[in-house]
């Protein structure tokens, strides 16, 4: 894997590592951040340590992200953030279960999107899967989740 | 067609929109408990709300919800600003925890945030000393503080929560300071450091001495309340000891929904709650769990709110 | 030998229904994500009410010893720990699945938790008194070296670089800082109202262990089918029982560890399996094989996962304290029947006492043979093609974390974590070391925290942390740990370098 990757993943780690040090060493009352400055600072030392050896080119470890390997990430990234961060919480769970679902489905499933019959069995699997989920959480868990937008 | 889009927002707003008090509840209740499941406050949050689903209460049932963390901080925040007040979200509060929190600062809520609907219970705390310690009264405990000032180790639930509020008041009517030592872990760890002897004596909850005292683990030195408890007719109080310690520390626990809830809701919360409390399947329960129950109605909490806001400004405020 | 009279009690048609029951629901609910034991077992107190004392706690009970054992199911076939007692379990019991050796990973794990969990109850029944001393004889120095002695394994827990698996340990450590710090109350990092609670436990076992593996599955794409249907072997219980004696080894230092590491207040029941693990590792002839779908890393695993139920249950039984959150809730099912664990329930409600500890045993033996019939066809989850698989462990992961406190917030974090760990083991960082981290930072803290105060009233913090043999015993073993790493990672060093001399 190339190096340029290595120096930049390192990079927000040790990125990370310097701005939670600072934070610790800023941040008052200073008797509750005794533990957050020691951790920090083992924590900056080892980042950098990483970061050097990536500069360098010494970092052996880790095979990186090809770039055919992100182009294929990406739609279901896009999909599960979408999800995740603002339809389960609009429009409730089991209906944005139930899209997100189906896209996912008819973005990796292999097969052909010009079947009507592979449409239908995307749809069926999305219904019993949200059906199941519904028996488990609300049914038999009794779990509080956000108000659905259609039912 | 026009008709139809209007019918359909019609009836998505008959879904969404807040429900007439004449409906309320039509769907189950959740309650916020700000302690982990298996404390005390949790045990008899389930306990007080169990009949809820019947008809002569709400007729919905209440499901607990726990967001312990920071002595109680972390859920009473999230109910302060981030609950629906829209009836459906409840909280338990614990007085003065949450009023002590709110004078030393650091967090987004106070008196004000909340509406209180009804108090359940009233836990007072008491002083405890390993079954095996010299100390056998109030007396010997300030004496040997006198003596050895900053040296008597004393365990409790967290900073600034009932506990500490009694350690301060005693340090105050005794004039003399103890090493007060917050567990992380509640009264459950407050009281295991008395036991396994890491700390000479703690402050805890009645109702969980009561037990590890019939478990013959602790002896009981002095209720910190104006009265004897019934669990413990045998434990004089701080003041029959001579210790000018009143009822502030005792831990209040009850019902309220956030600032903003309907006024008809919060009506007929505070009509009905009380009552659900005073059934007495739920006192059975309590009782059998060595809980003390104490119910009052919305307007007598607001009142004890507000003397508590008062007692604890002039106690904190020389910290 | 009072137990035995009891066990009759245990047999009354309703009683065992109930075992029954639990056992079957508590495997359910395990091997729900999200569900930790604690939350299924509080789940399960209002059915209590309406029953006996007895009744009531056998049903707690079963579902207890179930739930823990349930949660490998999860662990082994979606890598999706339900508990931070399964960490350990996924680490080479989710490689086995991937192989198509799903059954024989389960059915190990349900055998091993069996074995661990047998030998945990017989250690309540017979060793409480004794055990109940020891378990209060751990004071908060204790607590903080076993705690560092966890964080000198953060290293070479599942990491193949020594640096990387430190870094990673400290991320943990610091997210495991924000939030409100427990004792003083002060907000830390707090950069977003999600993380006013701090990062939940369970939602970020979720996040860290499912999320970068829905992320592995995207980045392979639309794949034809028939590539990637993995052969899901059969593989017989007698073969798995055979498996599980000829590994000695794993099984006894796992329940040795369990039974131990279980007794501590407030400790045990989250690095149980992960001590065992590593410890199983070191002590190994196949150490290079742990991580890579080797049975002895879920045997040990499972083993201290259920030997850990028994003797965590001794503080509360014998002293009324609470040792685990699992075990506060039990006392409030005791509670409500108006009796008080202590020797108040030994002398006066023997029969409640042990019909419940007589039910965790036989609990143990039903939730084995029901473990048992259910892994070969829990196993076929691994035939689920690759594409319904991710967007099921996602979904499950979203439910999952929202469920443990209906909060958003715990959502978010799970996700974030998630997406992040997926980068992070891109360039060799990895997601165990990182939670250990998590779950050791705040037992340190508190606990170095409160011995200071201890010791600043009383004897000074040096006598305080390094006087006294318990002490003593502690520091001594994390020095050997720190050495063992060192000299492990030396040699290792000098092979590879030969290797790569000669190549």
């Amino acid at each position: 894997m190339n190096r340029s990757q290595h120096i930049f993943g390192s990079g927000i780690v040790f990125a990370v590592g310097l701005w939670v040090t600072w934070i610790s060493y800023t941040q008052q009352p200073a008797e509750a951040f005794l533990f957050p400055r020691l951790i920090a600072s083992v924590f900056v030392v080892l980042a950098g340590w990483t970061f050097g050896k990536a500069v360098l080119g010494l970092s052996k470890v880790g095979i990186g992200v090809s770039r055919t390997m992100f182009v294929n990430l990406l739609p279901g990234l896009v999909v599960m953030l979408i999800y995740v961060f603002w339809a389960a919480k609009t429009m409730g769970f089991y209906t944005a279960t139930a899209i997100a679902f189906f896209i996912l489905l008819s973005l990796y499933d292999p097969a052909p999107h010009a079947e009507a019959k592979s449409w239908i069995k995307r749809a069926i699997i999305t219904g019993v899967f949200v059906a199941v989920m519904y028996g488990l959480f609300a049914l038999l868990l009794n779990v509080y989740t956000p108000k659905e937008i259609l039912f | 067609m026009k008709r139809l889009i209007a019918g359909a927002a019609l009836a998505l707003m008959g879904l969404t929109g807040a429900a007439g008090a004449d409906e309320y509840p039509e769907r189950p209740i959740m309650m916020m408990v700000s302690y982990g499941a298996g404390g005390a406050t949790d045990f008899q949050a389930r306990i007080v709300t169990m009949t809820s689903g019947n008809e002569d209460a709400l007729g919905m049932p209440i499901a607990i919800i726990n967001k312990p963390g920071a002595g109680g901080r972390v859920g009473w925040n999230w109910f302060a600003t981030q609950a629906d007040a829209d009836g459906y979200t409840l909280a338990a509060y614990n007085v003065p925890h949450f009023i002590a929190q709110s004078i030393k600062g650091g967090v987004q809520y106070s008196t004000d945030s909340f509406e209180p609907i009804a108090n359940w219970g009233a836990d007072p705390a008491v002083f405890v000393v390993g079954a095996d310690s010299p100390f056998n009264s109030m007396e010997d405990v300030v004496a040997y503080a006198k003596e050895n000032p900053g040296k008597l180790t004393v365990s409790g639930a967290g900073l600034f929560v009932g506990h500490h509020i009694a350690a301060l008041q005693i340090d105050q009517a005794s004039g003399t300071k103890m090493a007060y030592i917050p567990t992380k872990g509640g009264g459950a760890a407050a009281m295991k450091a008395v036991i396994a002897g890491e700390v000479m004596g703690g402050i805890n909850n009645l109702s969980d001495a009561f037990r590890a005292q019939e478990a013959g683990n602790v002896k009981i030195l002095g209720v910190a309340d104006l009265e004897r408890s019934a669990f413990l007719p045998d434990v004089p109080t701080m003041k029959e000891q001579g210790l000018d310690v009143d009822n502030s520390s005792v831990n209040f626990r009850g019902v309220m929904v956030p600032k903003g809830t309907p006024p008809e809701v919060i009506e007929k919360l505070a009509a009905t709650v009380p009552e659900m409390f005073a059934n007495t399947r739920v006192s059975k329960k309590m009782e059998a769990g060595g809980s003390p129950m104490h119910i009052m109605t919305r307007d007598e909490v607001i009142e004890m709110w507000a003397q508590r806001q008062q007692t604890l400004n002039e106690l904190l405020a020389g910290l | 030998m009072e137990f035995i009279y009891y066990f009759g009690d245990v047999f009354s048609p309703l009683s065992f229904l109930l075992l029954l029951g639990g056992t079957v629901g508590g495997l359910i609910l395990g091997a729900t994500p999200g569900l930790s034991p604690t939350m299924a077992v509080a789940l399960l107190i209002p059915f209590t009410f309406q029953l006996e004392a007895v009744q009531g706690l056998i049903l707690l009970g079963a579902a207890y010893t179930s739930t823990v054992a349930g949660g490998a199911v999860s662990a082994i076939l979606l890598k999706i720990p339900g508990a931070p007692a399964n960490i350990a379990t996924t680490l080479d019991g989710h490689t086995m699945a991937k192989q198509g050796q799903g059954a024989r990973a389960l059915q190990l794990s349900f055998l091993a938790s069996a074995v661990g969990g047998i030998f945990g109850v017989l250690l309540l029944i017979f060793l409480t008194p004794v055990l109940a001393k020891w378990a209060l004889a751990f004071g908060p120095s204790h607590l903080f070296w076993l705690a560092i002695l966890g964080v000198t394994v953060i290293g070479t827990l599942d990491s193949s670089s020594v640096v990387k698996g430190l870094l990673s340990g400290c991320i943990g450590l610091w997210l495991a800082t924000i939030g409100f710090d427990d004792i003083m109350g002060a907000q830390r990092f707090i950069f977003h109202p999600a993380l006013g609670g701090g990062i939940n436990i369970i939602a970020a076992l979720i996040g860290l262990f499912a999320i970068p593996q829905v992320l592995t599955m995207f980045a392979k794409g639309r794949r034809n089918v028939g590539a990637e249907v993995i052969e899901v072997q059969r593989h017989s219980i007698l073969a798995a029982v055979r498996e599980l004696f000829s590994r000695t080894r794993a099984l006894s230092i796992g329940t040795l560890i369990g039974s131990i590491i279980g007794l501590i207040p407030g400790v045990g029941g989250q690095i149980a399996g992960l001590v065992a693990y590593d410890q199983t590792k070191k002590f190994s002839s196949e150490k290079d094989k742990f991580g890579t779908g080797h049975s002895e890393g879920v045997i040990a695993a499972e083993a201290a996962n259920n030997a850990m139920v028994g003797p965590s249950l001794v503080p509360l039984l014998t002293l009324s304290i609470p040792g685990s959150p699992t075990a506060a809730v039990l006392l409030g099912g005791l509670l409500i029947h108006g009796i008080f664990p202590g020797s108040d329930l030994f002398d006066n409600h023997p029969d409640v006492a042990w019909t419940f500890i007589n039910s965790m045993l036989i609990g143990q033996v039903l939730m084995c043979i029901f473990g048992l019939y259910v892994a070969g066809l829990a196993a076929r989850v691994a035939q689920v093609p690759q594409s319904v698989m991710a967007a099921i462990v996602l979904s499950l992961s979203v439910f999952g974390a929202y469920s443990v406190q209906s909060s958003m917030g715990d959502v978010y974090v799970m996700a974030c974590l998630g997406i992040g760990m997926f980068f992070l083991e891109r360039f060799g960082f990895s997601a165990a070391p990182l939670v250990l981290g998590l779950i050791l930072g705040p037992i340190a803290e508190a606990n170095f925290i409160q011995g200071s105060m201890i010791a600043d009233a009383t004897d000074g913090r040096g006598a305080y942390f390094l006087t006294g043999g318990l002490n003593l015993f502690l520091i001594a073993v994390v020095l050997a740990s720190i050495v063992y790493s060192v000299w492990m990672e030396l040699r290792h060093r000098r092979y590879t370098t030969k290797e790569e001399a000669q190549a």
